[in-house]
């Protein structure tokens, strides 16, 4: 894009600017400055000099992966305007499956992760048939599906037991090349995933069934099948998910992780997603860590005070307090940011209204409210590819895909053209 | 080349349709006309796949088919605009315009280049200025109506569905669409039209078919139908003899005004507003679409902040922080977006009556059934309202009856001051009649009545005096022998009209910009931002004929409300 | 134009135009199935239990339903109950004698509860399930922080009685009767008879068309909360009675069977529709089908199983979107 428009400092600095109020009006906006704080509070709560290692990063992720990659299952299927909260019992059914197929018929390890994910898939072929085919409401629906998921995860093991082969789960815990951690290839491959099934119809359908099913049914999209593929896409993920589980604990347990569905829910909420057709992938990995990290800043806030007042002592029940009044707060952030951005959406519309009457010298607004505005007409951010995503899933999630567009767009004044806007410039300015 | 033949259909014990049936040849424009509730939209809504018919058949080409979803409909080369809009809100209009319809390159990836040109394109032959990244809910509504045509041409359809499309577009806009449409019909392309501007229907349309009562009662070609029979057909009645056109002059103007609006000031819309309404009155107001009389009806009910001016109501200047505040000085409000802002679908017909009751007085006070049953058979009696059973819910009711639900809800609690804006918007000219003789009844019992309409022939049969709004500014008020169509329609351009002099006498700095944007306005193409298409303004130069003044009502002096962003220069 | 309708359209019509006699014969059905499963629970003591835990149940879920008629929804049921229940066996801690000021904090707790609740939801905005599900995991780490995860203390015994005694010696006929001659008609007045029941239906209804009315809406959905917060303390202290003591969490999951009772009644999870009357038998039915399965004797496994295939199909049987073709 650039090579179209010389790159004159003016330039750069108005499509910077672009950028920001591109940022600024974004749904991904709320969750990630919400995640940004909660980063820094750890960091400075934890010493940065103890927080970035790459002891401490490899630990984050080995134990925050299953969460997120949950959170990204259930951002798919709020964006289609359904959810599932028994996402939680079918990712201890991973575990259970992965672990007694191998125990029981001692099948190798990799090939009882793919029974693990079938058998998620399967699961969310259910709850697709509960919530799409029989058009139950799909919050009670798979309420519902938790008691029988549940049952049948204890059917198949009734108490926790077994474990995996140490070198599957070292290997999870490595670091590949000393710093990168191994639990990121899980991350990024359904992020690969999902970039590419971004770019595809598929795409495109899943936000328009979210957005209003009976339009999209009326321009000959199925609903039906859009929501298929959704929970198939989704079970995939959850499989996933189960297995990072299985290898992080490295044993079975068939009451694990029930809370994981409803927590995922909330992550995407954080993050700005909103029940159908709004928001990105982008908002539930920056929603997912905002709530990671405010439970570690809260432990060692806990733990910094233990150390300065001598004699102090402290329950985890006062931890446990403090972390969820910190996400209720959080979620209080969104929705204020939220409602920020709809007024700057309702200004635009004023102002087309006023450049058609003609009413253009009353126009108080200045220039960088108006880019501001203009901005929060921009697509929804593409989301976020590759790994490096998720060491600051806050900007990269905005590296969307190109937008061919004409020079003349661009040139004009009051920011509403599509640009240079998603350069890596606009970006770290804001930053 | 496509044939409805003997089409039933029932919701459960609700009959829609009822042996309606409708043929379109290629390059043929069909009007399909009706009153509400007829089955029009039902009958679009079959060929578009989103209703299953329970009877009769569906001929395409000759040979019956079965349209059971929208993909079988687009196979068929069948699109649509939806009355509604079948826009997601929440996706550019890029998205919108290809949903469904993307190209495809390597790897099933949507090609953006070829999807970037096609929207390029079309943007360009309905002259929809904004930029394709735009999300729709971010557009006005006239352009999201004509994203909405663009996204049904996308598909090169044979047979194409128009329901209700020029309702929210602007004069020009809609002489581009029926230019696009003549196009399209030489292509071959068929269309069935649906519209409530029966004027429209000889400007474009070759043929006419009439439903009613879910039964098609007379079809033919244009050249065989006039107004009058289409009215008889559409409603069983003999259109009356024109009401009288004077309307009540003698209307109240003495003594204190019971609304006394002075230069109020409303951004972005309004910026000098005055009116004085006084008892026994039914005040006017006209003005193209949005020129700021919802914003201005909305406020005096304390829905939205005014940033200047004063509201003097009953004698004391008032500003309302919430309706609940104005409806408890007496104030009602009736809109005319009955489905958004006014009807209660799912609860009882006695409840929707009860609506304006129960919006006053104490919360906790008790409400015995019988006195809710009596007020509300009362209310069905006083004004003939048709209905089942009180017990119903409101959405078994014709959109006519569900408006004069709405009317009956608040003229029972006798307010002082009743608001009406566009109260008969999408509403048969039956029940239209009714409405009016209920508030003319009302206002000679001493109620004030403030109503806007966007149907100029209405607006100059039953107001008393008429508020021209034009740019924010009140450019004329007519009464008595200047309520003419000549003068509304010039006035409504931002020509100085006769009344412009009778207008309440603006104070300060504002007379002069008053005058002054009269002057500039009164050459109205010249300034016009309408580019190319701007060349059709017929300036009321016809205004005798009630289709002239109709289209005028829809004229804008300023295109494009999308205009600005994204434009090319 | 009825009379032509099918035997299967009419029972449609029947389902969707009464949904509170439909939930009471699935609960007789449910009741016949238990009593053919295992004869001996036909007794008059099973049958005053299966009252017993409908009432409560049914208490709960008064304030659900009408924050659902109101448009919203609450989560916070659960840990209000719960919270009142440790309130309740804090206060009283085997004395007579302070019933009232335990059901004044109590009703004060619930309805500061229930005022966050609608202040978060209705004024900031906040989808309702997930908020109402954030400040009820507050209100349940509160529990914790303040009892240190031990509640202490018993409900006086003549609470305990006033709950549990079988009136006039009958064995079918508990005394929290006493209390549903307070809450049923209080409910029903509220709903049904005065203007703010009105209100909340109209708002549900069409929130929009409510606000031009004239109607103060955000003020009446958010008494809807406050209604919900203290109908739930309420309920916890009985519940608290009949437990006799409790623990932290005892009424969590109350939430969602307040919930799913209420749609089992008939009121639409979007709003605007639905009856307290509704509510009692979809109460009556969650309690008749988990003495089904307690009756069945399986196992914990197999119970949760079954559970969720049957709540699946009492949701299929009246509570599904519509098709978006018709």
């Amino acid at each position: 894009m650039n090579t179209k428009t010389k790159p004159t400092p003016s330039y750069l600095l108005a499509s910077a600017r672009q950028a920001l109020g591109r940022f600024h009006t974004s749904p991904a906006f709320a969750g990630s400055m919400l995640f940004l704080a909660a980063l820094v509070l750890n960091a400075a709560l934890q010493g940065p000099a103890s927080f970035f290692t790459v002891k401490n990063i490899n630990t984050l992720f080995t134990k925050n992966t299953p969460f997120m990659l949950a959170a990204i299952a259930q951002s798919l299927l709020l964006m289609t305007g359904t959810m599932d909260i028994s996402c939680g019992v079918q990712m201890a059914l991973v575990n259970v499956v992965v672990i007694m197929t191998g125990q029981e018929w001692g099948i190798p390890f990799p090939l009882s992760c793919l029974l693990g994910i079938g058998a998620a898939i399967l699961a969310s072929l259910l709850c697709w048939v509960c919530c799409s085919v029989l058009r139950l409401p799909a919050l009670l629906a798979s309420y519902a599906l938790t008691f029988v998921i549940k049952g049948v995860n204890v059917m198949i093991m009734s108490v926790p037991q077994g474990k995996v082969e140490k070198l599957y789960y070292k290997a999870y815990d490595s670091q590949i090349f000393g710093f990168i951690p191994a639990s990121i290839l899980g991350l990024a491959l359904v992020l690969l995933i999902w970039a590419y099934v971004r770019r595809t119809r598929l795409g495109t359908h899943m936000y328009a069934v979210g957005g209003n099913q009976r339009d999209a049914f009326a321009a000959g999209i199925s609903p039906m099948g859009v929501q298929l593929k959704a929970f198939l896409l989704k079970g995939f993920i959850i499989g996933a998910a189960g297995v990072c589980l299985t290898l992080m604990t490295a044993a079975g347990n068939p009451l694990q992780a029930e809370d994981y569905g409803i927590r995922s829910l909330s992550a995407c909420i954080i993050g700005g997603l909103s029940f159908g057709g709004w928001g990105t992938v982008g908002c539930a990995i920056s929603g997912a860590g905002f709530l990671v990290l405010i439970q570690n800043s809260v432990y060692y806030f806990f733990s910094m005070l233990v150390k300065m007042i001598p004699g102090f002592s402290v329950t985890s029940y006062y931890q446990n307090f403090a972390s969820d009044l910190l996400i209720l707060l959080g979620l209080l952030m969104t929705m204020v940011t939220a409602r920020g951005q709809r007024e700057a959406l309702r200004r635009d519309i004023v102002r087309q209204l006023k450049t058609g009457i003609g009413l253009r010298d009353q126009a108080g607004t200045p220039p960088p409210d108006g880019a501001a505005a203009g901005a929060a007409l921009a697509p929804p951010p593409g989301n976020g590819t590759g790994p490096e995503n998720t060491d600051a899933p806050a900007f990269d999630t905005l590296s969307a895909p190109a937008v061919s567009t004409s020079a003349a767009r661009t040139g004009l004044s009051d920011g509403a053209g599509v640009g240079a806007a998603h350069t890596k410039e606009g970006m770290d300015d804001e930053r | 080349m496509v044939e409805l033949r003997d089409i039933h259909k029932h919701f459960d014990a609700v009959v829609a349709l009822h042996g309606a049936g409708l043929t379109v040849a290629p390059g043929e424009i069909r009007a399909l006309l009706g009153s509400n509730g007829s089955g029009k939209s039902t009958l679009i809504k079959i060929l578009a796949g989103l209703v299953e018919p329970t009877g009769g058949q569906v001929l395409f080409d000759g040979a019956p088919v079965h349209i059971r979803n929208g993909r079988d409909a687009r196979s068929l080369g069948i699109a649509t605009t939806f009355q509604e809009l079948s826009l997601i809100p929440m996706m550019s209009v890029r998205d919108n315009i290809l949903l469904g319809n993307e190209p495809l390159a390597r790897l099933g990836l949507v090609d953006r280049k070829s999807a970037d040109r096609r929207i390029e394109e079309l943007l360009d032959r309905f002259h929809i200025k904004c930029d394709p990244d735009t999300y729709v809910q971010a557009l006005t509504p006239s352009v999201q109506t004509m994203v909405e045509v663009a996204k049904a041409v996308a598909q090169n359809p044979r047979l194409l569905l128009l329901d209700e499309v020029t309702a929210p577009l602007h004069y020009d806009e809609v002489e581009l669409l029926f230019g696009s449409m003549r196009e399209l019909a030489a292509e071959g392309v068929a269309m069935i039209y649906v519209t409530h501007r029966i004027s429209e229907v000889f400007t474009i349309c070759d043929t006419v078919t009439v439903v009613r009562n879910g039964e098609t009662v007379a079809q033919g070609a244009v050249g065989d139908f006039s107004t009058d029979t289409i009215i008889y057909h559409m409603t069983g009645q003999r259109p009356e003899a024109a009401a009288s056109h004077a309307g009540s002059e003698t209307g109240g103007r003495e003594g204190e005004p019971m609304l006394d609006v002075r230069n109020l000031e409303l951004l972005p819309k309004a910026k000098d507003l005055s009116l004085k309404a006084y008892k026994g009155e039914i005040v006017g107001i006209g003005g193209l679409e949005g020129q700021g009389q919802s914003e201005f009806m909305r406020a005096l009910l304390g829905a939205t902040p005014f940033q200047g001016g004063e509201i003097v109501y009953d004698g004391q200047p008032r500003r309302f922080r919430s309706p609940a505040a104005a409806v408890r000085e007496g104030i009602g409000f009736i809109s005319g977006d009955r489905n958004r802002e006014a009807i209660f679908a799912l609860r009882t017909v006695e409840e929707n009556l009860l609506a304006g009751k129960v919006a006053k007085g104490r919360l906790f006070a008790y409400m015995s059934a019988r006195s809710i049953r009596a007020f509300a058979r009362d209310a069905v009696g006083k004004y003939a309202i048709k209905i089942g059973s009180l017990r119903h819910a409101a959405n078994s009711l014709s959109g006519g009856n569900q408006q004069k639900l709405v009317v009956a809800r608040w003229i029972a609690m006798s307010p002082k001051l009743l608001l009406l804006d566009d109260p008969t918007k999408g509403v048969d000219i039956h029940s239209r009649r009714e409405i009016h003789q209920i508030l003319r009844r009302c206002a000679q019992e001493g109620m004030t009545v403030v109503m806007s309409l966007s149907e100029t022939e209405e607006l100059l049969d039953n107001a008393d005096r008429i508020y021209v709004f034009y740019e924010g500014h009140v450019n004329a008020v007519l009464s008595g022998a200047q309520k003419t169509p000549e003068a509304l329609a010039a006035a409504m351009l931002g020509m100085s009209g006769p009344g412009a002099a009778d207008a309440p006498s603006p104070s300060g700095p504002h007379s002069d910009s008053l005058s002054g944007r009269s002057i500039s306005r009164s050459i109205p193409g010249a300034p016009s931002p309408s580019g190319p298409h701007s060349d059709g303004f017929p300036v009321a130069s016809s205004p005798g004929f009630p289709g002239a003044a109709d289209a005028s009502a829809a004229m804008s002096p300023a295109t494009g409300g999308g205009g600005g962003k994204g434009a090319t220069p | 134009m009825k009379d032509n309708l099918t035997p299967l359209m009419r029972a449609k019509v029947f389902v969707k135009e009464s949904p509170a006699r439909m939930a009471f014969i699935i609960a007789i059905l449910l009741y016949v199935a238990t009593v053919a499963v295992s004869p001996t629970s036909l007794n008059a003591n099973a049958i005053g239990s299966i009252i017993m835990m409908t009432l409560l149940l049914s208490f709960a879920s008064a304030g659900q339903t009408i924050v659902l008629i109101g448009g919203g929804m609450d989560f916070s049921v659960g840990a209000v109950m719960s919270s009142a229940a440790i309130l309740a066996t804090t206060i009283m801690n085997h004395r007579d004698g302070y019933f009232l000021p335990l059901l004044i904090s109590a009703l004060a707790m619930g309805a500061f509860v229930g005022l966050c609740n609608g202040v978060c939801a209705v004024k900031i905005g906040l989808p309702p399930m997930i908020v109402t599900l954030a400040i009820s995991n507050v209100v349940t780490r509160m529990q914790y922080v303040l009892t240190q995860g031990s509640p202490l203390g018993y409900v006086s015994d003549a609470f305990f009685r006033s709950v549990t005694t079988r009136l006039f010696g009958v064995q079918f006929l508990p005394s929290i009767i006493l209390y549903a001659f307070i809450v049923f008609p209080l409910v029903f007045f509220l709903l049904n008879r005065s203007r703010f029941g009105k209100q909340v239906y109209l708002i549900g209804n069409n929130p929009l068309a409510a606000r031009l009315d004239g109607i103060e809406v955000s003020r009446v959905q958010i008494l809807t909360y406050v209604f919900s917060g203290m109908f739930s303390a309420f309920a916890g202290i009985l519940g608290a009675a009949y437990m006799q003591s409790v623990r932290c969490q005892t009424f969590d999951e109350y939430a969602y069977n307040s919930l799913i009772a209420v749609i089992i009644g008939g009121t639409a999870l979007s709003g605007g529709i639905g009856t307290y009357t509704g509510s009692i038998a979809g109460s009556l039915v969650m309690v008749v089908l988990s003495n089904l399965l307690t009756a069945m004797q399986l196992s914990p496994t197999k119970r949760n199983v079954v559970l969720g295939v049957l709540m699946v199909l009492l949701l299929v049987l009246y509570n599904r979107e519509k098709n978006v073709r018709q």
